[in-house]
């Protein structure tokens, strides 16, 4: 539909390739193979660890022309494998965890900011049709690890290292995964977990990345080196120019982290000001929405809402939403703006990231391992809904790892019976692609939200029936947006 | 088959090579042929039915003699390199040089008498092609017979030895009465050498200022720091390509280059395809993988198995499925340790591909019209720098039917190709559903020739009851 774009921020080729894999054949036995380096991020991880290591002074200065020497060397005809080879060699004798933990925070620290956002929705689309998604690619598991569970992959074919008793040798297990090896690496992963390479997806962005890409029927040249441009050209091979992280990857990393800062600056503040004046509850208030509005606007996340005096004629009520994404608490929060709480499940009080907001918001935490509990705490819940605090729920239960929607659960309409409260069902759209579920990257862009007419007069008699129209309704507002 | 097809195709033949000049690739080989060492000489090994009527053949040849100038001309230099050679007819023609007919008692003999055949010089000032008829073959009644043509590359490579082969050949045994002529020429056209030096001369003059002014131009258009980047991203292009294949197999050396010996072996076409088709490649890929399985046997049993050798390829300048008109060789590494057919398959089709990111494939062909200005020796010497593939692997299409030469018909069409500098030259044609291969191997090279024809021919049968 037209606005798509600007909403989703993907381009039109990324869109249509997306139709075309949902469009094709689904199942795990499609395999999705991506590249990393220039890939799935934009520039090579390997030179972030190596400046790391410049930076920490680890390098002599007869390690550092070497590889400055293998560099050009390998860039000039001689063999670009080498210099991954000298690096491995000077890893002797350092110890995996220690490095494993290097992984970690240069991932936090620049890496993650540097995923491609139309990849990530490239990567989505194959998990959402039940493709088997892979990260191949010449780098260590230490360096594609973080990247591969920020985007919800599985499974690695990445270049081996030797260690023994917990230290590098400097050598690897295996050639390095580069070029034919990278190919022969995908061919065995797809013999061993029956995949049909001839219906499989291969995304590369590297010169070397021929042979990989030929091992399956749908090849991408993903901004593509140069001479892969030439190549693709003349193999037939459509090529997709996917656009950089916006300002490059500090920028991106730093919406995120300034994002964070924002919600415990607003929290701090809000709760200041309750404390200061003498009423808590206004305290709280001012909290939720410096809390919810400030790392929203420094992240640069817009709300489009579409009927928004329905969040306001029936109060106290229960707001019903959708839910793909950490965003979606920050985003109702922000619309609801005041007087309400959440029900989160127990696990989730020691959330680092739900802690912020627990505080200010003081949810019902419900127990799921013992139901009697759980229903205490619910009677609680009703009472406090009588007493108008309204309730947000996400009736799926947990966020679903795609835009699609998952079952409803009972709870938040009986609780709507008991209470004689209303529902208002809010829609949710986009949020996920902003931030994916367990993400740690906040990209900019608009979350889409739709207000449902409210709904009033629950009673148990015809509940069931009820809760199967309005999950209908929320797949047709996802299915066919309404424009007013 | 009906007769009007054969018509159309013999109107095809006398259509077939009019250009007057060599192209540059020609007359590279041309002059830089070092025969039998850096040979340009391929040879067809026929498979008849039975021996052919004799008169009748003669006949069938003047015919296509007749029909195809080309076969009646030969190559005239100018007497100093300042132009391409040419084509001339030979007022000397005569059949009897070229065609002529012999006795054998096995086709083991005729193969034997067919590589000493094509080691034998041509003689340059007469048309470059030699067709013998080998008769008494013990074929399946006895009477089996086989024809070997012997021609050079200038006048035809062996892609285009097969399609003149196959327009040749007829769709029927019985004799076709009036068969199409070639076009009346008049008197043969003389050619002097130094004529042909002068004009040249001119030309080329014009033309090398011409170019020079061009080249002054677009260096003076562009950034300097964009024609050094350029320029060393091309140097590191024909790097990769002449150094980064995988090292020379001990197994298949000393090559001398001047002791050949044929093997033919058939495989079932629609079996290779299917290979081909699982491992995501092209009937090319499938035809090196086979070999490569033959390869990877007889490094076992010789007990020096290697990882890798480097294979020389046929690539595709166009796009790579097509056939496409502009073709470059270029040199793989052949993976010899993957047992599985099909994977091998998929790993030739990967190092096939990769060839198209380097821009400096079509260095051989840029190159050619520059060497050809220069004494044959430094063409030779250009032609030697690119390092030298333990084997060369070409897919020939040849006719999707069986045909018939003059009554007799055609069981099988070998190509065996010269061995410039590799171990073996193997050359796979689709003669209907069968594929021939032809394996002209270094004898001096192979310890063991009889387990090598083995181990090929194991490779055959892999290929064709893999699942």
């Amino acid at each position: 539909m037209p606005g798509d774009q600007a909403v989703s921020g993907l381009s039109d080729e990324v869109l249509a390739a997306i139709d075309a894999i949902e469009a094709g054949p689904q199942g795990p036995a499609v395999g999705a193979f991506f590249d990393l380096d220039g890939t799935l991020v934009a520039g090579y991880t390997a030179a972030t660890f190596y400046g790391d290591r410049l930076k920490g002074r680890d390098v002599s200065p007869a390690e550092f022309l070497r590889t400055v020497v293998t560099a050009v060397d390998g860039e000039l005809g001689g063999d670009p494998t080498r210099i991954a080879h000298v690096a491995f060699s000077a890893m002797r004798g350092e110890s995996e965890e220690a490095f494993a933990d290097l992984g970690e925070r240069l991932f936090r620290s620049k890496i993650a900011g540097t995923i491609r956002r139309e990849s990530r929705a490239l990567v989505m689309a194959h998990q959402r049709v039940g493709h088997t998604v892979a990260v191949a690619s010449a780098a260590t598991k230490y360096q594609i690890a973080p990247v591969a569970r920020d985007l919800g992959v599985e499974h690695l074919v990445c270049t081996q290292l030797v260690v023994e008793d917990g230290q590098f040798t400097g050598a690897t297990d295996g050639p390095m995964l580069w070029g034919r090896h990278k190919a022969s690496g995908v061919r065995a992963f797809a013999r061993e977990h029956g995949i049909d390479l001839s219906t499989s997806y291969a995304y590369g962005n590297g010169y070397e990345d021929v042979a990989f890409l030929s091992s399956v029927g749908h090849p991408t040249a993903l901004n593509p080196h140069r001479d892969l441009r030439s190549a693709a050209a003349r193999l037939g091979w459509p090529v997709l120019d996917l656009s950089d992280p916006v300002g490059g990857s500090l920028l991106a990393a730093g919406r995120t982290a300034a994002a964070l800062a924002g919600m415990n600056t607003g929290v701090v503040a809000g709760l200041s000001y309750g404390l200061l004046s003498g009423n808590l509850k206004e305290g709280r208030n001012a909290a939720i929405k410096l809390a919810t509005s400030l790392p929203m606007a420094l992240a640069g996340v817009k709300v489009d809402v579409l009927h928004r005096e329905r969040l306001w004629t029936h109060r106290p009520a229960i707001f019903v939403a959708n839910h793909q994404s950490a965003l979606d608490i920050p985003v109702l929060g922000n619309l609801l703006e005041r007087d309400f709480t959440i029900v989160a499940k127990k696990e989730a009080k020691w959330d680092p990231r739900a802690m912020v907001g627990s505080v200010v918001i003081d949810p019902a935490y419900i127990d799921r391992s013992d139901s009697a509990s759980a229903r205490a705490t619910l009677d609680g819940v009703v009472d406090r809904i009588r007493g108008g605090t309204s309730l947000m729920i996400f009736p799926e239960g947990t966020r679903s790892a795609t835009p699609v929607l998952g079952p409803f659960r009972k709870g938040a309409f009986h609780l709507a019976a008991q209470a004689g409260v209303p529902v208002v069902p809010v829609v949710l759209r986009n949020s996920g692609e902003l931030m994916r579920r367990s993400s740690l990257v906040l990209n900019p862009g608009t979350v889409d939200v739709c207000v449902l007419e409210p709904e009033t007069d629950w009673n148990e008699d015809d509940l069931s029936d009820r809760i199967a129209a309005l999950h209908t309704k929320f797949e047709e507002t996802l299915a066919r947006w309404p424009s007013t | 088959m009906t007769t009007s097809e054969d018509f159309e195709r013999w109107g095809g033949a006398a259509a077939w090579a009019s250009g007057e000049e060599l192209t540059p690739m020609q007359t590279l080989m041309w002059r830089a042929e070092r025969h039998p060492v850096q040979s340009s000489t391929s040879t067809v090994v026929i498979d008849l039915d039975r021996a052919p009527d004799w008169k009748r053949f003669v006949a069938a040849t003047e015919w296509g003699t007749g029909l195809v100038r080309r076969l009646r001309q030969r190559v005239v230099e100018p007497v100093v390199p300042t132009a391409a050679p040419r084509w001339a007819d030979d007022p000397t023609f005569d059949l009897g040089y070229h065609l002529r007919r012999e006795h054998v008692a096995s086709r083991e003999e005729m193969l034997a008498q067919a590589a000493q055949i094509a080691l034998r010089p041509f003689d340059r000032t007469r048309p470059l092609w030699e067709g013998v008829l080998f008769e008494g073959l013990a074929g399946e009644g006895g009477a089996g017979a086989a024809y070997v043509l012997k021609i050079h590359h200038a006048l035809a490579d062996p892609l285009g030895t097969v399609q003149l082969l196959s327009m040749l050949q007829s769709g029927r045994r019985a004799h076709t009465a009036r068969k199409p002529v070639g076009a009346e020429v008049g008197a043969p056209a003389v050619v002097d050498p130094v004529d042909l030096a002068v004009s040249g001369l001119r030309a080329g003059s014009a033309n090398l200022a011409a170019s020079a002014l061009s080249t002054a131009r677009t260096l003076v258009s562009t950034r300097p720091s964009t024609a050094v980047a350029a320029t060393l991203r091309y140097g590191a292009s024909v790097r990769r390509l002449v150094s980064q294949a995988a090292p020379p197999s001990p197994e298949l050396s000393p090559r001398t280059g001047r002791m050949w010996s044929f093997l033919t072996l058939e495989a079932p076409l629609d079996r290779l395809r299917a290979v081909a088709k699982q491992g995501g490649g092209t009937l090319d890929d499938a035809a090196v993988a086979l070999v490569l399985g033959g390869l990877r046997r007889y490094h076992e049993r010789r007990g020096g198995p290697v990882p890798e050798i480097p294979v020389g390829v046929r690539v595709s300048l166009d796009r790579a499925d097509d056939l496409g008109n502009r073709f470059a060789g270029a040199i793989i590494s052949g993976p010899l340790a993957i047992e599985d057919p099909v994977d091998r398959v998929a790993a030739v089709r990967g190092e096939v591909l990769s060839l198209h990111t380097e821009r400096a494939l079509e260095v051989l062909e840029a190159a050619a019209p520059l060497l050809n200005r220069m004494p044959a020796f430094v063409g030779a010497g250009a032609l030697q720098t690119a390092a030298v593939p333990d084997a060369f692997v070409l897919t020939l299409p040849g006719p999707p039917r069986r045909r018939y030469m003059a009554g007799a018909e055609v069981q099988g069409m070998y190509v065996l190709g010269p061995l410039p500098g590799a171990a073996l030259t193997v050359c796979l044609v689709t003669v209907g559903d069968t594929a021939c291969i032809g394996v002209n191997v270094d004898a001096s090279a192979v310890a063991d020739l009889r387990e090598l024809e083995e181990c090929l021919a194991e490779g055959v049968e892999e290929m064709a009851s893999a699942p």
